[in-house]
């Protein structure tokens, strides 16, 4: 069992702000032989110095920066040892330092954490944060069994060589305790693709019903295939900057008022029961009747401890004590339909056991308490796995500035990628946005950071 | 000196945008460490576990998979024989698996609760349909081991 020492939760503090202030993305394909890993790095690089209304010049912000942080999950995928330093010389920011960060899935998380860590220490004052993976370059067989590799490889990734297998097993379980109507999943699934249809930088955007989801092909069961992430290639650049450096590039500095990180095992099978930790808008009563004969122990195979541990600190350091009241906007790493209503519940939107009730209330919705994944998630828009956390902090601040039309409505940015504006398009922007959250997740829950981003 | 251009040539997979292949056929050779003896176990039909040694430590429970050192207080463990008989914590079956799964698409894949087992080891049933809370017991591949997690497996019991 793990026991918390008196250490252990301590609430991370930043010296100094931390603010967001400029980010950038391509868009995001199955297969993107057109362009190499350095020039969608470039082109994200790009979008962000010369479309985010900066009130400097590109050369200036180049000029501006002082350390550098580099996402990307798997060297596998680039088949390109020290990435980092290729990408970091084609975008002209040698002999600058810089630093490249794995954490799986949650790499894109880890990495704007790191960044935040220099911002807000003092070690620098201008930051960007780099992500990309180039997931084209095998066969999605061979991909998945590249991702299986970040399993235990002793004991589990010979089990299928497959990641939804073992998203799987924890969804069987999770199922067997709570019960989630098939149809309630379903619709995280056509919300998430629906909400694909109005980003021009997707990958599967789609308009499907319930019953296009239940009658789909299982990958595993009760996972179907539009229940699960794309496999995709692209970048994502986000700008991070201390308080006078955010203010003289922008007049909409966001402020990143937290970014905590959590772990879990590896192995799901290694994962030992302990008491509930609880977030600030629970008590012991929220729990009395949770356990029963089925579901006897937390957080077993149904709960991320990693997400509930990163909620802890990032509510915590944000003051935020109940986030469906206190978030106008969430993006979680919906990796999997179930593991979406998983994290629902370890970040506290739901208690545990019960949220399913977010989907059916209506509040992920847009326009609905908490619209979750308007950018489409991983399901619909993207999972270019170092791209990822950093993809979900940059609509999170476009959002929060006001500028998702901006970046979304334009029929010439449908156009840059070769697509063409829906004609029932709709705008996600949602109005008077003040706060907002992104959860970047890793593993079976390995690692999670939890971001929360506000007006300053 | 001067050399001749009779270099293998890459395949060229697309012309436009260019796009060549590289194939990959090199072996690499993985380390057991002090966890070999948990497959080397399975020749002999065993599942063999580890326990903390430390007596103030609190967890007194098996170990599947194994580890040499207790996560709880970095002590050595010793090794213990596991039960061969459990239940089904959860499963699931995997239609579409990555390409070096070495079962056919579809075999069960389960997570094994065993009594004095504070973990719940991931593995396969050979036999039978799954549901969660059946019982069953192992089996082992000792005829042709393939030496990985694979040499283990269960039945319904």
């Amino acid at each position: 069992m793990i026991k918390f020492g008196p250490g252990n939760l301590r609430i991370p503090k930043f010296e100094k702000p931390v603010y967001v202030v400029a980010g950038g993305l391509t868009d995001f394909r199955k297969r993107y032989p057109e362009k190499n890993t350095s020039e969608l790095c470039t082109e994200a690089m790009r979008m962000a110095v010369e479309e985010n209304d900066l009130k400097m010049s590109p050369e200036e912000v180049r000029r501006s920066v002082n350390w550098c942080v580099y996402s990307q999950f798997a060297d596998h995928f680039g088949d390109q040892l020290l990435a980092a330093a290729k990408i970091h010389d084609y975008l002209g920011f040698d002999p600058l330092g810089n630093i490249e960060v794995k954490t799986g899935g949650a790499t894109g998380g880890s990495s704007v954490l790191a960044a935040a860590q220099a911002v807000a220490s003092g070690y620098a004052t201008l930051v960007p944060v780099v992500g990309w993976e180039r997931m084209d370059e095998v066969s999605t067989k061979v991909g998945n069994s590249y991702i299986a590799s970040a399993a235990c490889k002793d004991f589990e990734s010979e089990l299928g060589w497959m990641y939804a297998a073992y998203y799987a097993l924890m969804a069987q379980r999770y199922q067997y305790e709570n019960t989630v109507p098939r149809e309630t999943l379903a619709k995280i699934a056509c919300k998430n693709h629906e909400y694909a249809c109005y980003s021009p930088y997707s990958q599967n955007p789609g308009k499907y019903t319930i019953k296009d989801v239940l009658e789909n092909d299982m990958v595993s069961d009760p996972l179907s295939f539009l229940e699960c992430c794309v496999m995709s290639t692209g970048a994502a650049v986000l700008f991070l900057a201390d308080e006078e450096m955010a203010f003289k590039m922008t007049d909409q500095p966001i402020r990143l008022s937290a970014i905590c990180g959590g772990t879990h095992t590896l192995r799901t099978a290694d994962r030992r029961p302990m008491p509930i930790l609880l977030l600030p808008n629970e008590t012991e009563e929220t729990y009395k009747d949770y356990f029963t004969h089925k579901r006897h122990e937390w957080p077993g195979f149904s709960s991320f401890l990693a997400a509930r541990m990163a909620a802890y600190l990032a509510y915590h350091m944000a003051g935020i004590k109940d986030p469906v009241e206190d978030l106008d906007i969430l993006e979680t790493h919906d990796a999997f339909t179930i593991s979406d209503v998983q994290t629902y519940e370890d970040i506290g939107l739901r208690p545990y056991g019960r949220g399913r009730e977010f989907i059916e209330s209506g509040e992920a919705y847009f326009e609905g308490k908490l619209p979750t994944n308007l950018s489409g998630g991983l399901i619909g828009t993207m999972h270019a796995v170092g791209a990822t956390g950093i993809f979900q902090l940059v609509e999170l601040l476009w959002q929060l500035q006001g500028k998702w039309d901006k970046f979304h409505a334009d029929a010439k940015r449908w156009e840059r990628y070769g697509k063409k504006k829906p004609a029932d398009f709709r705008s996600l922007q949602v109005k008077n946005a003040r706060r907002g959250c992104a959860i970047s997740h890793a593993g079976t829950g390995s690692h999670v950071t939890c971001s929360i981003l506000e007006k300053p | 000196m001067a050399i001749d251009w009779n270099i293998k040539p890459a395949e060229v997979v697309n012309e436009e945008p260019l796009v060549i292949k590289n194939p990959k056929t090199w072996s690499h050779f993985h380390t057991y460490g002090g966890w070999g003896k948990f497959f080397k176990g399975l020749r002999q039909e065993k599942i063999l576990a580890t326990r903390c040694t430390n007596s103030s430590c609190a967890e007194k429970r098996l170990w599947l998979p194994p580890r040499c050192e207790c996560p709880d207080c970095w002590h050595a463990m010793e090794w213990a024989e596991a039960p061969q008989q459990g239940k089904i914590y959860t499963w699931s079956t995997c239609l579409y698996p990555g390409e070096l799964f070495r079962l056919p698409p579809g075999t069960p894949l389960i997570s094994v609760e065993l009594e004095g087992v504070g973990t719940k080891l991931m593995s396969y049933l050979k036999e039978g349909e799954p549901k969660i809370g059946m019982p069953i017991k192992a089996v082992f591949n000792t005829r042709n081991p393939t030496n990985t997690i694979l040499d283990l497996a269960w039945v319904p019991a």
